[in-house]
């Protein structure tokens, strides 16, 4: 018995714009490339200096030996700024016609509307559009892109940026921090709960071209914030890349809720980093969606620094024809009493490749901790691949740790038995699927239709057959 | 000395991928081995004592295999020939005189033969002593094998051992694996299930105390259709003891209705101790069944103190209580014997 289902509709996301720029750096990668980006970007001098040193980083460090493979990446054809014919604005009307049309269509200005507190947009390597709504503003939170912070910010910003995430860390993240543009930043005073989201939305547009945005959030003692970013490309014939960078601190007694629907071209290698410093009883929930790209790495983090600090991540991948998406969750247990909840799923398909790869580490001094681990894997024919790879670090005795991981096909016996109450065999299989899905699908705010909807309920509900 | 490469790679800073032994040289030279006390239904078994050499799949690295081909002072072809239930022990005891011990071992179980090997390595308390093997079984259609491998060396002795099995169409071979002794024991394990309904346990209890690094990577793959795996492995750890375990189930293309399941416990007895594992599943087959599932802690409170209100002391009552977590295990073993030898050897290290 064999589960049919059709790739993701990417009609809205393959809109293509003209590659109609301000400026394009030339392609490759070379200290006269990366001294360019930094006068075109009006960088202070630390931050150029701190670009030439990532670089020096990056040539240093080896390409990872683990993992898809990554060949076909070669940065001499990638163009790492490209600049949109537009200035950050804070009126959507101001925005160019042509990249007003794509967020339109991406349903943006629409959940700006409906269930967003602020919004940031930014289209190839620099931020057009940021609005957030005055309370906020009154409230003393900053919802800016991140050039702005560097200017109007700039002790906090040295203090943080990549501080969380040294350049160090892996080859691609020196490449991150050598060629970094665009991004957000978010600082949410002491106690100051965000009750509604906010989202950043990143579009590459410019083939042969890469997106390197960088997004530093600080969500102070006993605040609460749910920030969204989505991102998605149309598809080009050669290779694009995003290296993409996000740093959250979260201190003491804080929640962030940090969601990603991540639906980028076919072409694209995802090679993103993603980590947070969680303090004493604070929290961090990450809720990530890998739908796109055509190779993706892809690893949250989280560090649980304080006592009692605590973390979930409920993610899902989804791999089609063509796609390798690598992709899991790292933890680090660094305190007394923390806590920490994995549930992953993936479906692979139509010869794509789904991995979830993992890390559990519990320190010496994290006694009291607790972790616990699901992963479930679907294949829905015989052509793709699924594999599992979690490792689990357990360093000290007081403490509970438990890992579970299942892989296989949707069970015939739940076909007969929806079948048995009146259920075509596609409807079964249908719902079988959306039912998989659905805990991760549950975790996103309802009113974020645009996207997740698209992508999970209605396209899996109208395809399967 | 990198040895027990996972097949497939994950970050190296996660320090999994493979073990390096850096405080260890191979011996130069290995002189003839004389503690070999061969016993069981003799009259029944082919023993021969000659070398079928062949390349293993995996094995524990090529300084280590190269040493077993080359030089290895021990050399066993062990036939078992028919249905007629069989048990042979085979007991290496290392000892001053016998310090250094390479040995060979090839098992061939012919169609529908039935049997038990028992390997028992044993050695003197105390002395650094020396042990690589190698054990190949080649399973035929409807056998039946039991091997019983029993690490009980002391804890200054290297252990290094891998293992390579091929099971042909309905043949079934159960491994007990009693891993408790060695500085460095680093087990490589093989199986590939190629035929159909083939079907190999692995049920494997470890403990490792003082400063022993305990390194076992399991690698099973599915070849056959409705082949069966199945990975059970109990321990414990206390003192500084490290607990490496890399298990990988790997379905391969075409093998429909197969299962594999693999499950292991760390009770962690120390706040030193340190325990990492790694259960892989990979997958380019659609319809399988493969679950995984690990769990480390500590020993059960609740249980702990029932124990000690009925007047044990806290380390009796933690001996207690890992001797019932491993007793499924050792109970699957018919000899009395190795049962008790098993129980011993947990009364003294714990």
């Amino acid at each position: 018995m064999k589960t049919k289902l059709d790739e993701i509709n990417r009609n809205i996301y393959d809109i293509k714009n003209k590659d109609d720029y301000d400026f394009k750096i030339k392609k490759g990668l070379t200290p006269e490339i990366i001294e360019e980006i930094s006068k075109q970007k009006n960088d202070p001098d630390w931050m150029r200096n701190f670009r030439l040193k990532a670089l020096e980083t990056y040539n240093k460090l080896p390409m990872p030996t683990w993992g898809p493979d990554l060949s076909e990446l070669n940065m001499d054809e990638i163009a790492t700024y490209v600049r949109p014919k537009t200035k950050m604005t804070g009126n959507w009307e101001d925005v160019p016609e042509d990249i007003k049309n794509t967020f339109d269509k991406l349903g943006i200005p629409e959940a700006e509307k409906k269930s967003l507190a602020g919004v940031g947009a930014q289209y190839d390597s620099e931020v057009v559009y940021h609005s957030m709504k005055e309370e906020l503003l009154s409230q003393g939170v900053i919802y800016t892109d991140m050039e702005t912070a560097v200017r109007e910010y700039p002790d906090i910003v040295k203090e943080h940026f990549m501080k969380c995430v040294p350049v160090t860390d892996h080859k691609f993240v020196a490449l991150h921090g050598a060629v970094w543009s665009g991004g957000s930043f978010v600082y949410v005073p002491k106690n100051v709960k965000v009750e509604v989201p906010l989202q950043s939305y990143f579009r590459l547009n410019s083939p042969e071209s890469g997106q390197f945005e960088h997004t530093l959030i600080i969500v102070d003692e006993g605040a609460s914030l749910h920030f969204i970013e989505g991102c998605s490309a149309p598809k080009y014939n050669k290779v694009n890349l995003h290296a993409g960078c996000v740093e959250l601190y979260v201190k003491d007694g804080a929640y962030l809720r940090y969601s990603t629907i991540e639906n980028w071209s076919k072409n694209m290698l995802n090679l993103n980093t993603k980590k947070a410093i969680i303090g004493k009883n604070a929290e961090v929930d990450w809720v990530s969606g890998s739908f796109g790209s055509k190779i993706s790495m892809l690893y949250p983090m989280s560090i649980l620094n304080g006592e009692g600090a605590r973390t979930e991540y409920t993610g899902i991948s989804f791999a089609g024809k063509g796609q390798n998406l690598d992709t899991g969750f790292k933890v680090i247990h660094n305190s007394k009493n923390t806590s920490s909840l994995v549930n992953s799923k993936s479906i692979s398909k139509n010869g794509g490749t789904a991995t979830y790869r993992a890390l559990v580490r519990i320190n010496e001094n994290a006694k009291g901790s607790k972790c616990n681990v699901s992963c479930e894997s679907l294949m829905l024919d015989d052509i793709s691949r699924s594999d599992t790879i979690p490792v689990n670090d357990i360093r000290t005795d007081e403490v509970e740790f438990s890992h579970e991981a299942k892989i296989g096909k949707i069970s015939d016996k739940s076909i007969f038995y929806l079948m048995s109450r009146g259920l075509s065999e596609e409807d079964a299989k249908a719902m079988i699927v959306r039912g998989f899905a659905d805990p991760i699908s549950k975790e996103l705010p309802i009113e974020y239709a645009a996207e997740m909807n698209n992508l999970i309920n209605l396209e899996l509900q109208g395809s399967i057959g | 000395m990198i040895l027990n490469e996972t097949p497939i790679r994950t970050a190296k800073n996660y320090e999994i991928n493979n073990i390096n032994i850096v405080d260890f040289n191979l011996p130069k030279t290995i002189k003839k081995f004389e503690g070999l006390n061969i016993s069981g239904n003799l009259d029944k078994v082919s023993i021969k004592e000659e070398k079928i050499s062949s390349n293993l799949k995996y094995g524990n690295g090529e300084d280590l295999l190269q040493q077993i081909q080359n030089s290895s002072n021990i050399n066993l072809h062990i036939i078992i020939p028919d249905e007629t239930e069989k048990e042979v022990e085979l007991e290496f005891n290392l000892s001053e005189k016998n310090e250094n011990l390479v040995d060979d071992i090839l098992i061939e179980a012919k169609e529908n033969a039935k049997g038990t090997i028992i390997i028992k390595y044993i050695s003197d308390l105390k002395g650094k002593f020396y042990h690589n093997g190698q054990i190949r079984v080649l399973s035929q259609n409807n056998s039946n094998l039991n091997v019983i491998l029993l690490n009980m060396l002391n804890n200054k002795t290297e252990n290094y051992i891998s293992i390579d099995n091929t099971l042909e169409k309905s043949s079934s071979v159960k491994y007990t694996i009693v891993d408790f002794g060695g500085k460095n024991s680093i087990t490589n394990y093989y199986t590939n299930l190629k035929g159909e309904n083939s079907n190999n346990d692995i049920s494997t209890i470890y403990l490792g105390a003082e400063e022993q690094i305990l390194d076992l990577n399991y690698i099973v793959e599915v070849y056959g259709k409705k082949a069966n795996v199945n990975i059970n492995l109990k321990g414990a750890i206390k003192d500084n003891a490290k607990k490496h375990f890399k298990g990988t189930i790997d379905f391969k293309k075409n093998c429909k209705k197969a299962k594999g399941n693999e499950n292991e416990y760390c009770t962690i007895l120390s706040d030193t101790a340190k325990s990492i594992s790694l259960p892989m599943l990979l997958c380019t087959e659609e319809d399988v069944e493969g679950n995984h599932g690990t769990a480390s802690g500590k020993v059960d409170e609740n249980q702990l103190f029932y124990l000690m209100t009925r007047g044990l002391s806290l380390k009796e009552a933690q001996k207690l209580i890992v001797r019932g977590q491993f007793n499924e295990i050792i109970e699957g073993i018919s000899n009395e014997d190795i049962q008790n030898m098993i129980i011993r050897q947990i009364e003294n290290k714990l």
